[in-house]
């Protein structure tokens, strides 16, 4: 059979192309990062309510990402949300015990992610531990509420 | 080799849908022999060679080539039995996307191992026994339906098969190329010792090659015999298709109402 | 009445026997043993319906990242949510659009090709003389192409979402002024690669292989005269319109619509 190299560098340019169109929508459109599964460690959270915060939500501190939200799951006994961290390797050991995880939004109707904020501490969280001192998500509703009672009772 | 015919055909039904295209039909194709066989159109001798090359299930009835029972086959055997047929299509049936040469080599490159040196020398040879060398680099589209023929047949004797079946070879040529195909059906049948199996209405050509005669109306065989010896006249069917008359048993007319009747029935009209 | 439902039982019936005989069809081109040509050919295919369609489904991919980066500024703005125009044009390509629109842009230009090309071999008693050399077409012909269309529609639903980005992008952030920073941070933090980008693929691999199973079986199983090419090559375009529109609903709500 006749072979034409034209068609075969066709196809060879068309299937290179979907590779790398792939790996765009990977990391450019989808940000996935190289991390290694070693690279990180693990911190709980526990908040009253954490508004529409999603798995895979940005961690940042000082507004740097230093890591993800992992899960979400309802704790059975104490009937607030858990929520699993997971945050570079270089902060293990280095963050105050008495560190505050807040839930705040970016902009006005932007996504939630969660922001912490480092304490005065000696101990400090190692991998596994819980973040005590945690700040719930703003919900409107509520804050409207507390708007109108303090208008009334002023 | 032995002297027992190569194809047999035995009591062959077939009907398609209500129709009925053959009741029971026998015929003996011998060994090293040119047998036409021969009838108006529309008696189904395309479904006839069809059945034969086990494209198409008989209702009742066997087809043996070579002592084995076509349509008992398993796919896999059918094939393997095929490379021993060639087969001519009305069209040729040239595949379109290969030049001439990639369609004469097609067969040797599917069913052989071949070094490419000889597939060529092979090819070669095929398309100068049918004076098409010089056409290789062709393709299909390109070619007169007389030379689309002759490559079609060069690509049906690739692998040296046993039998050949011709589907209307003669049908739409001009002179010219119906007596190159005769030369080269007779030449071929000779030469490489084949079984021929012509299918054809074209009386002049297929008489003046043939070694035996079928003549096939109505789903049966209406006579047989060498050419000389076919009893054209016991049978009114066969002696109007011989002659080339425009009516008779075979009618002018399609199936209709009396014409006087029909004229001045204009019921319809109001 | 007894006429009706009759007539409406025995079209049933046909078309439970059309579908009996399509699917085993598929199963005896998708599975016959590739041979050492076999590669050769798929290569060819590939490059008849995956290359050659390229240009279609990029400029069209385009055109449409721009339209929903223009339109949905228009509505996004009035919020004071325009930064989101990233999030807005990439989930929506990689769950909907790329999809379907590649497969519909596909079945007319690449599966309708194929509907003639086969229909037209058998029409000129290729196909028979291929099986008469003792080849079996559904592996030489049908097979190859099944497998190029089924490789290249997700191939090229993928361009479809990276150019329809970048249409987005271009318009977006080059001409109406939206932050460069917040159109792809939007998206990296919103778009999901398995839950999006992989949800897309898998819709995209669906559509590619029942575009072509439609494509070369209405081809293949065409009445050869020249009405009959021509039906079937409408049938396959409608055919599959209607089955990549139908199949997207019900993928989508297993996917995206939270019944697991």
């Amino acid at each position: 059979m006749k072979r034409s190299k034209t068609m075969e560098l066709g196809v060879g340019l068309f299937m290179l192309a979907g590779v790398l169109g792939m790996l765009f929508l990977g990391l450019r459109v989808s940000g996935l990062t190289f991390n290694m599964p070693g690279d990180t460690f693990r911190l709980e959270a526990n908040f009253a309510n954490i508004g529409s915060l999603k798995p895979r939500a940005r961690v940042t501190m000082s507004g740097v990402t230093v890591g993800r939200v992992t899960a979400i799951e309802l704790d059975p006994e104490w009937y607030d949300a858990r929520v699993i961290l997971e945050l570079d390797a270089e902060l293990e050991g280095r963050l105050a015990r008495d560190t505050t995880a807040a839930i705040l939004t970016a902009g006005l109707l932007g996504e939630q992610y969660i922001g912490l904020t480092v304490g005065g501490d000696p101990d400090m969280l190692a991998d596994g531990d819980t973040i005590r001192d945690t700040q719930s998500a703003l919900v409107l509703e509520e804050l409207i509420q507390q708007f109108v009672s303090n208008m009334v009772s002023d | 080799m032995s002297d027992s015919p190569l194809v047999e055909v035995k009591g062959l039904h077939f009907s398609r849908g209500e129709k009925s295209i053959f009741a029971g039909v026998e015929l003996q194709i011998p060994r090293g022999k040119i047998t036409a066989i021969m009838g108006p159109s529309g008696t189904g001798k395309t479904t006839l060679l069809k059945l034969i090359g086990g494209q198409l299930t008989p209702d009742v009835g066997r087809v043996l080539i070579d002592g084995y029972d076509v349509h008992a086959l398993s796919r896999k055997a059918l094939f393997t039995l095929r490379r021993r047929m060639g087969m001519l299509f009305q069209s040729g049936a040239l595949f379109s996307d290969l030049s001439v040469f990639e369609n004469v080599a097609f067969p040797l490159r599917v069913h052989t191992e071949l070094p490419e040196a000889m597939v060529r020398d092979l090819t070669l040879m095929k398309l100068q026994a049918v004076g098409l060398r010089g056409a290789r680099e062709l393709m299909p589209a390109e070619l007169s339906g007389g030379m689309a023929r002759r490559v079609a047949l060069a690509r049906a004797i690739a692998l040296d098969p046993d039998l050949i079946l011709y589907d209307e070879p003669f049908v739409g040529q001009d002179p010219i190329s119906k007596g190159v195909l005769v030369q080269l059906i007779k030449k071929l049948n000779q030469a490489l010792g084949l079984t021929s199996i012509v299918v054809s209405h074209d009386i002049q050509e297929t008489l003046s090659i043939a070694d035996y005669v079928y003549v096939i109306a109505d789903g049966q065989v209406m006579a047989h015999g060498t050419p000389d010896g076919l009893d054209v006249d016991d049978d009114p069917r066969v002696s109007q298709f011989v002659h080339g008359e425009p009516d008779g048993p075979v009618p002018f007319h399609y199936p209709a109402p009396e014409y006087f009747d029909d004229i001045l029935n204009q019921e319809g009209l109001q | 009445m007894i006429q009706r439902v009759l007539s409406l039982g025995r079209r049933g019936c046909d078309v439970l026997e059309a579908l009996g005989r399509s699917t085993l069809f598929l199963a005896q081109s998708a599975f016959g043993v590739p041979s050492r040509e076999g590669w050769y050919l798929w290569l060819r295919q590939m490059h008849f319906v995956g290359v050659l369609s390229l240009a279609i489904v990029m400029v069209s991919g385009l055109f449409i990242g721009m339209v929903l980066a223009l339109q949905g500024y228009t509505i996004l703005v009035d919020f004071g949510a325009e930064q989101a125009l990233g999030q807005m044009v990439a989930l929506s390509l990689l769950r909907e659009l790329s999809p379907v629109v590649a497969a519909l842009l596909f079945a007319g230009r690449a599966g309708s090709a194929l509907t003639a090309e086969i229909g037209l071999m058998k029409a000129t008693e290729q196909l028979t003389s291929m099986e008469m050399i003792g080849v079996d077409p559904l592996r030489r012909i049908v097979a190859p192409r099944l497998w190029a269309g089924f490789v290249a529609l997700p191939l090229l639903t993928i361009g479809f979402s990276v150019v329809g980005i970048y249409g987005g992008y271009l318009v977006g952030v080059e001409w109406l002024g939206v932050f460069e920073g917040s159109y792809w941070g939007n998206m990296q933090s919103s778009v999901a690669f398995i839950g999006d980008v992989g949800n897309g693929m898998i819709k995209s691999m669906v559509f590619a292989l029942v575009v072509t199973w439609i494509a070369v079986f209405q081809g293949y199983d065409l009445i050869p005269t020249s009405e009959g090419i021509s039906r079937a090559t409408t049938r396959t375009v409608v055919y599959s319109s209607l089955a990549v529109l139908g199949l997207d609903f019900v993928l989508t709500a297993v996917m995206f619509g939270g019944f697991s």
